[in-house]
């Protein structure tokens, strides 16, 4: 791990987004080079309601559903609000913005170059990755659930 | 002179909607017919058709103590009878929805009897006995006070106040408990408040579009309708209330 630090990006679109209109993005997104990683962010879907009397049953929800980006399936376990990206460079910016404005068409929407990635381990990511944890792997999901991060075949 | 209360501040659309909503004089217009069955359905509380479970004996079979205000005040309808104590909240979408918490209590205090409101940042729950409940539902569902897509009927689980709105124009539910049905443009409820399945689907209407919901609102939103700022009116009552109760602990005096 170099200590380089990569141009990350934040899009924020109008609305919360529908898995069909994620899954386009990210297959645009995603064989786009010179992108590291993807974060999806948004509001949880959890697969059962987690509290109050209702705590246990099921919760069918229209936007939890599974999205297949380029080969590899995925579920989406949130209402996708907010779509986080670290790049290589800042070189692929115009082919995102591009795809962006293919995607949402009559949606607007920001992006906005910042630091928005965790970069240093937790304790919960302590106590499920250890001290020498992969800072790649680091706040690409959450350390408490189950599920890790998928891993796109990369275009290199 | 008699009192004239003035509601509240504001030359706003979204101050003469509080004012309006809150004045018992104004008629709140009709816009949509749930029925009384259905409302039931959706706050689950007991079964449609089924006689109201009692806390107590009616009180017209229990020997009352003798006081000078229970004289004075006339019991409701559910009071009467000796009906539990059950609940309906509601989530308000901060995009032009339009009710919001605050106004929901202020206008139940000022319409309705017998109520208990509990107000918080992006919820508003009112509690009271079942059947006085279900005719105060049926006026808060039915009339300008309610939109299908921007407020919702929820029991637990009510985050969506402050969230973007989806694709379709509905506020965020973890639960999912209204669908849009884009055929009919019609939302429909498939859960009860607190996200239990419904055995029928539950038609609430269709939901308003983007110039009556600003025609109608009594929520401030910079973006997507009247910044409160432009309201000089309300500004300036808000800085002096500030400026009052900041004051109050040295000298109340202007």
């Amino acid at each position: 791990m170099t200590d380089a630090i990569y141009p990350q990006i934040r899009i924020v679109p109008e609305r919360l987004l529908n898995p069909d209109r994620v899954e386009k993005l990210m297959n645009l997104i995603a064989t786009t080079e010179g992108v590291r990683r993807i974060l999806l962010n948004g509001q949880r879907l959890p697969a059962t309601v987690p509290y109050g009397p209702a705590r246990g049953m099921e919760n069918p929800h229209p936007m939890r559903k599974t999205i297949k980006v380029g080969d590899q399936e995925l579920e989406l376990q949130v209402h996708v609000g907010t779509i986080l990206l670290e790049l290589e460079n800042r070189d692929p910016l115009p082919a995102i913005r591009a795809a962006c404005d293919e995607v949402f068409a009559e949606l607007s929407y920001s992006i906005k170059e910042g630091r928005f990635m965790k970069s240093e381990p937790s304790l919960a990511d302590y106590a499920k990755y250890g001290p020498d944890a992969d800072k790649d792997i680091i706040g690409m999901a959450d350390p408490k659930s189950k599920s890790g991060p998928v891993i796109l075949q990369g275009l290199k | 002179m008699a009192y004239k209360p003035q509601y509240g501040p504001g030359t706003s659309i979204v101050a003469e909607n509080r004012r309006k909503y809150m004045d018992p004089a104004h008629k709140l217009e009709k816009i949509r017919d749930v029925t009384d069955e259905d409302l039931v359905l959706i706050m689950g509380h007991r079964a449609p058709g089924s006689a109201y479970p009692t806390a107590h004996p009616p009180l017209a079979e229990q020997q009352e103590p003798a006081c000078p205000v229970r004289k004075m005040v006339t019991p409701t309808d559910g009071a009467k009878a000796g009906d539990r104590v059950r609940y309906i909240q509601f989530a308000d979408s901060m995009f032009n929805a339009p009710s919001q918490p605050y106004e929901r209590t202020y206008l139940e205090a000022y319409r309705f009897r017998g109520i208990d409101p509990g107000t918080l940042s992006g919820r508003q729950i009112i509690e009271c006995r079942e059947r006085d409940l279900e005719k105060y539902a049926k006026d808060l569902v039915n009339t300008e006070l309610f939109d299908p897509a921007r407020c919702g009927i929820r029991g637990a689980t009510v985050h969506g106040h402050s969230l973007r709105l989806a694709e379709d124009g509905m506020m965020f539910d973890m639960l999912q408990r209204c669908i849009l049905d884009k055929k009919a443009g019609v939302v429909k409820y498939v859960k009860n408040q607190i996200g239990e399945p419904l055995d029928k689907e539950v038609k609430v209407g269709k939901p308003m579009d983007e110039k009556w919901l600003k025609a109608h609102t009594t929520i401030f939103h910079s973006l997507v309708g009247v910044p409160f700022r432009d309201d000089k009116e309300y500004v300036e009552y808000t800085q002096r209330i500030h400026s009052l109760r900041t004051k109050y602990g040295f000298m109340p005096t202007e």
